[in-house]
């Protein structure tokens, strides 16, 4: 969290983050271009700039493949939340290797012809759109690569303000459906011209693991989060389950999550969605008397859902009773950041 | 329940001890899985062949008579080691271009041409160099007389329409879907379209497909390109080189 905007806020997780991936995508190049040719062992390999837009645009596939995975894996195991913190640096970097992918294929097959640009004659080279066999599929290659550059160049938090978290929100959805282009564009362009299947299992893989997790997680969450009981003041749960310096979280009539925290023996609700990113606050913990979300660390105070001076994000807040040890909430969200006295618990938190 | 015990990161923060170990085995995963899929993936890549540009035989000159099929095509009759006095050899330009322009005005000359061989097995093409190296040859006093044109029948064939040079070795690989925008380009800019059947026509596995009126590639078998097709045409022998011309209403994709 900032109150003013740097192009990054370096610090010690970011480096390392970096380094990795770094690390990982230059040993996946170097493998591909300079290591594997000689083990196939062909007499005359495939041309240059042919090999680099194969190691790019496969390095992209991957790269994407991970990145969507990481949602679901860090809401099935909150162990990989550390891969979300920085995820924003993976999907940049993504966009950078799929343009140097379109680099290489732009300079390659669709130069030398005189009397249009390369950037025109992938217009018009094939646009037999009606049959699938031979269809364009580098349509779907630019529409995925526009679909990332437009998340890479929005992907700071200026933007997020800027923008509105809602917005924001909406535009990055795009994620998904530049994945399906990016694998329609795979299936349709490189499966149907190799003889060697193993590239498509894989491919093939890649996706059902991005599917598969997020049903996962999917189902996880719908079945963790209770719903909340009634209509006008709700319960949520019981204030013996919520550890000191955390929180429990239950989904009321209206669909939106809330977030019951126990700070020294007091109950306090605040939304559970972060003002940030929408990161669920409830799966935090209080650090210094104040939540801290457990994406992005951002922070508020959990008694006005302010974040601390002097940053101003804000989220709603939500009225406590208790009644024995059941805790009800009114489902009516206060404004973003209106104080709440918070509720004594009568029940000492399960140890 | 929220779980008391679980180590909690912070991004600005040093990270809990009990994540450590975690996250270094999830960075050597993620490290040795980049590696893995890199090897992985690139080892599926096909052999694409033997095709290529011939710049190890240097520049070849050859005079010939020049026949248009519309596509310019050279009946040697001074060869290289390379090119056999002849032969019927494809002309092309440089880049996705192909020589029509060029040839045109020349049509039944002797003609000098020099270029790079591009050469596959049993296709080959040569690319003119620039400037003054495809020209009238400068003795026009005897022209020999080219092969007259050999019918050879109405043939049903099965193969895949490719830009002849890709194929002959500009590009490797220079056939199949992948390379589908890249061909049609080609055969857009005048390349000579040639067809790679499957299984031998009169021994010869590559054709020349004969054009329509000024068009190199007859426009209709354009939505066609790169795929496995299979059509009926007349073939003929000009010189050692085999000319299809296609019956368009008869190309059919091979599922």
């Amino acid at each position: 969290m900032s109150v003013k905007y740097t192009p990054v806020q370096w610090n010690t997780s970011k480096w390392v983050y970096d380094a990795v991936m770094l690390a990982g995508i230059a040993l996946f190049l170097w493998l591909f271009i300079s290591v594997a040719p000689g083990a196939l062992n062909h007499e005359f390999p495939v041309n240059p700039p042919i090999a680099n837009a194969r190691a790019f645009g496969a390095c992209a596939f991957v790269m994407l493949t991970v990145i969507l995975c990481i949602g679901p894996l860090a809401r099935l195991d909150r162990r990989f939340l550390p891969l979300l913190y920085n995820r924003r640096h993976f999907g940049v970097m993504t966009a950078a290797v799929a343009m140097t992918h379109a680099y290489f294929v732009l300079g390659w097959y669709f130069a030398f012809f005189r009397g249009a640009e390369r950037w025109e004659t992938v217009l018009f080279a094939n646009t037999s759109y009606g049959q699938v066999l031979g269809f364009p599929f580098e349509a779907l290659g630019i529409f995925a690569l526009l679909c990332l550059l437009i998340l890479a160049a929005t992907s700071h938090d200026f933007w997020l303000k800027f923008l509105t978290p809602p917005v924001w929100k909406a535009i990055h959805f795009l994620i998904y459906p530049a994945y399906v282009a990016v694998v329609g564009h795979v299936a349709l362009g490189a499966f149907q011209s190799r003889g060697n299947e193993t590239m498509a299992a894989i491919f093939s893989a890649g996706a059902l693991v991005v599917a598969g997790l997020h049903i996962a997680a999917a189902w996880k969450e719908r079945r963790v989060d209770p719903h909340a009981a009634g209509t006008d003041w709700v319960k949520v749960g019981n204030a013996s389950d919520i550890a000191e310096g955390r929180a429990i979280i239950a989904r009321l009539p209206d669909g939106k999550r809330v977030a019951v925290f126990r700070h020294e023996g007091q109950l306090s609700a605040i939304s559970n969605a972060c003002a940030h990113q929408n990161g669920p606050l409830g799966e935090g913990r209080i650090i210094d008397c104040i939540v801290t979300c457990p994406w992005h660390g951002f922070q508020y105070d959990v008694r006005t859902g302010r974040s601390p001076a002097p940053f101003t994000e804000k989220v709603p807040t939500y009225r406590l009773r208790l009644e024995q040890d059941e805790v009800f909430v009114d489902p009516v969200p206060n404004a973003p950041g209106t104080p709440v006295e918070p509720v004594q618990a009568t029940q000492e938190a399960m140890p | 329940m929220s779980n008391r015990d679980e180590p909690f990161f912070v991004g600005y923060l040093p990270c809990p001890p009990g994540l450590r170990l975690f996250l270094l085995a999830a960075s050597l995963v993620l490290f040795a899985g980049a590696g893995l899929l890199g090897y992985a993936i690139a080892s599926t890549q096909d052999d694409p062949g033997d095709g290529r540009l011939r710049f190890d035989f240097g520049p070849q000159t050859v005079i010939g008579v020049l026949e248009m099929t519309p596509s310019p095509v050279l009946h040697v009759t001074q060869g290289t080691d390379a090119i056999p006095e002849g032969h019927t050899l494809m002309l092309s330009g440089q880049g996705k271009n192909g020589a029509v322009d060029r040839a045109q005005a020349l049509e039944g000359q002797l003609v000098q041409a020099t270029g790079i061989l591009l050469q596959r097995g049993g296709l080959d093409m040569l690319q003119l160099n620039g400037g003054n190296n495809f020209r009238a040859a400068d003795d026009q006093s005897v022209i020999p007389d080219i092969p007259e044109p050999e019918p050879l029948g109405r043939w049903e064939i099965t193969g895949e329409i490719c830009d002849g040079k890709c194929e002959a070795g500009a590009m490797r690989p220079g056939r199949g879907i992948s390379h589908r925008a890249c061909a049609n380009l080609c055969l857009l800019g005048g390349v000579p379209p040639v067809f790679v059947t499957t299984q031998p026509i009169e021994g010869e596995e590559f054709l020349l497909i004969a054009g329509e009126g000024d068009e190199t590639t007859p426009p209709a078998l354009l939505d066609y390109v790169g795929l496995y097709v299979t059509l009926e045409g007349d073939v003929s022998r000009h010189g050692d080189l085999l000319v299809l011309t296609v019956d368009t209403d008869t190309v059919t994709v091979v599922e």
